[in-house]
């Protein structure tokens, strides 16, 4: 490392910092709550302001952009993800407290762990090497187990937390085996280097297609998609709820990433070959993720499956990009990011916020009576549930709407037509939790509770973005269509 | 055939295939982290073996396999810590008696 890669890799270090400080902090005031929230909020503002600082640096030709000799890129998408995962991780530690407060877990090991999962996701991003990209997902997901076990005296979070690890580092061996026959086979790890490699090779050899298939399963176990989605609906059910949220769009986004930086980026010039897979794994996930969805009676594992779903539809956007010269499939995606990760922490934030007595479940009673006991949280929900469904003017529906769009746009109008069937079903089972909320009598009196000032902050936040993205969705698409440019052959 | 990169290969593919069987066929939780040690340790013998038969790749294949070992490691000891932690709660290593969640 020389002193020119340091404002490159700037936003990475301070995530490092802000997460040892948390810890120090806790270590001078053990058990007290506020000084970690405190810091770690602070600290992910420092992380953004450093994201764009060194995205400004790149941008005027500052700095050139790589860090140690090719391994760490800073572009447009790089910095689109970073402060993406800055955002869902500051909400998540916002929607924390009043959860974990009540249950005695610790609340700055909690906005550690998160903070070290973010600097892993944010490695990801900008990973330019496979080796790189191994390590940088790894420290994403080890601190996702360590989460999903948090309530470590609870059986069922637990129970998440070894079937999540169980089957999470089952799909990274997997994973590494693909890595290791793309390495073996056009002998660098760099990315551009391997897409320059397959660009001049002809056809595809066995062991490729073999890499490439084993590729395939490990990204579709990390983005839990249908067949490899066994372990999801346990996993989030089992987590403590705002860990959930997390669980269901911080490692979801940075699976995401992997699929940009190894199949779009390093595989580009093989896509004719792994794109019919994405398109058959899109249309499994979103209808087989909906179907069961619609039976559930616990709403977080509702959820889980709707985020199931939602891997289907972001699928779509990957498996039609390359018919599409000008990446509107990519830039679908980018979006249908953003958007799922605000509405989807609102949904998980109401739910963790109705739990914050111990002992109240998330099964679909809970929210019987909702709109009339606490009426704003119950209008929250309606309009995250809304936006999930995909209902204009939220962000949800313009998210949908690009990527049946670009799906049309790029010749494949079934997959289209797969997504607005699947929104159909998908309306049922997201409407039935508004119509116990506004329809059901709840049964004995639920006491009310009160809620903390930073949950409110969040799900003031989260909501604003969700109506915002909804009216206003240019700003995003414009952000959105220049970071996929970069990862788009010149 | 003997001493050529495609014997190496197909022996680090079928020990990886044993992990895999052993990893799916496992009740015992302990046991699919052995399972899951098995597999990652193949792919460090594919590694290897690139580097021992392809001069291009020899100074890279030691680095990543040194990589993936610290990888693993880490892998495991949180693996071990969660193991522990449902075995305080369950007093079993078996993962089809964690059956809470099923409906």
């Amino acid at each position: 490392m020389t002193w020119t890669d340091f404002p490159i890799i700037a936003p990475l270090v301070a995530a490092l910092l802000v997460a040892v400080a948390i810890i120090g902090v806790d270590m001078i005031a053990p058990g007290r709550s506020r000084p970690a929230i405190a810091v770690a909020l602070v600290g992910l503002g420092i992380v953004a302001i450093a994201i764009v600082w060194t995205d400004q640096l790149v941008r005027t030709g500052q700095a050139s952009g790589v860090a140690f000799g090719g391994a760490y890129t800073v572009d447009p998408l790089a910095t689109y993800l970073d402060l993406v995962f800055v955002a869902i991780v500051a909400l998540t530690v916002l929607f924390g407290p009043d959860y974990l407060g009540a249950r005695d877990l610790p609340v700055a090991e909690y906005a550690a762990v998160l903070v070290f999962a973010m600097s892993g996701a944010m490695l990801i991003a900008g990973s330019s090497d496979l080796l790189v990209l191994f390590v940088a997902l790894e420290l994403m997901v080890l601190p996702g187990y360590l989460l999903a076990g948090f309530a470590k005296h609870d059986a069922l979070s637990t129970e998440g937390a070894i079937k999540y690890f169980l089957l999470g580092s089952f799909s990274s061996a997997i994973l590494l085996f693909g890595l290791a026959y793309i390495w073996g086979i056009t002998g660098t790890t760099r990315i551009d280097g391997v897409a320059a490699a397959l660009a001049s090779a002809h056809g595809v050899s066995p062991a490729l297609a073999l890499g490439m298939a084993l590729l395939t399963t490990g990204v579709a176990f990390k983005l839990a998609a249908v067949p490899f989605h066994y372990w999801t609906p346990d996993a989030y059910q089992g987590s403590p709820t705002p860990v959930t949220g997390f669980l269901s769009v911080g490692p979801k986004v940075g699976a995401i990433a992997i699929v940009l930086r190894l199949f779009v980026e390093a595989l580009g010039p093989v896509h004719v070959d792994w794109m019919p897979v994405l398109a058959v794994l899109a249309v499994l996930t979103m209808t087989l993720g909906n179907l069961v969805a619609v039976s559930q009676t616990n709403v977080k594992r509702m959820l889980a499956y709707s985020s199931i779903a939602h891997t289907g539809y972001i699928l779509v956007g990957f498996a039609v990009y390359a018919n599409d010269p000008s990446g509107e499939g990519l830039t679908a995606v980018l979006f249908y990011a953003v958007a799922y990760a605000f509405m989807n922490l609102g949904a998980f934030a109401v739910v963790a916020a109705l739990q914050k007595r111990p002992g109240v479940t998330s099964q679909l009673d809970t929210f019987a009576g909702l709109g009339r006991r606490e009426p704003l949280l119950g209008l929250l929900m309606t309009l995250f549930l809304l936006s999930l469904t995909g209902i204009p003017p939220t962000a949800g529906f313009f998210a949908k709407a690009l990527i049946i769009l670009s799906a049309v746009q790029a010749g494949a109008p079934i997959l289209g037509l797969a997504v607005v069937l699947n929104a159909i079903v998908a309306a049922f089972y997201y409407l039935r939790v508004v119509v116990y909320m506004y329809m059901r009598e709840p049964q004995g009196e639920p006491a009310a509770v009160s809620h903390g000032a930073l949950l409110r902050v969040g799900l003031a936040i989260a909501a604003a973005m969700t109506i915002l993205i909804g009216l206003l969705p240019g700003p995003l698409i414009d952000a959105a269509t220049t970071a996929a440019r970069s990862l788009l052959p010149v | 055939m003997a001493n050529s990169l495609d014997a190496y290969l197909i022996l680090s593919a079928m020990l990886f295939a044993i992990g895999t069987f052993g990893f799916l066929a496992r009740r015992n939780a302990i046991s699919m982290l052995m399972c899951i040690e098995l597999m990652v340790n193949a792919v460090n013998l594919t590694i290897l073996a690139f580097g021992a038969f392809i001069p291009a790749l020899k100074d890279h294949a030691s680095v990543i396999a040194l990589i993936v070992i610290a990888v693993a490691a880490a892998e495991a000891t949180v693996g071990l810590a969660i193991v522990i932690a449902i075995y305080r709660n369950r007093r079993t290593p078996l993962v089809d008696e964690y059956d809470a969640m099923r409906q």
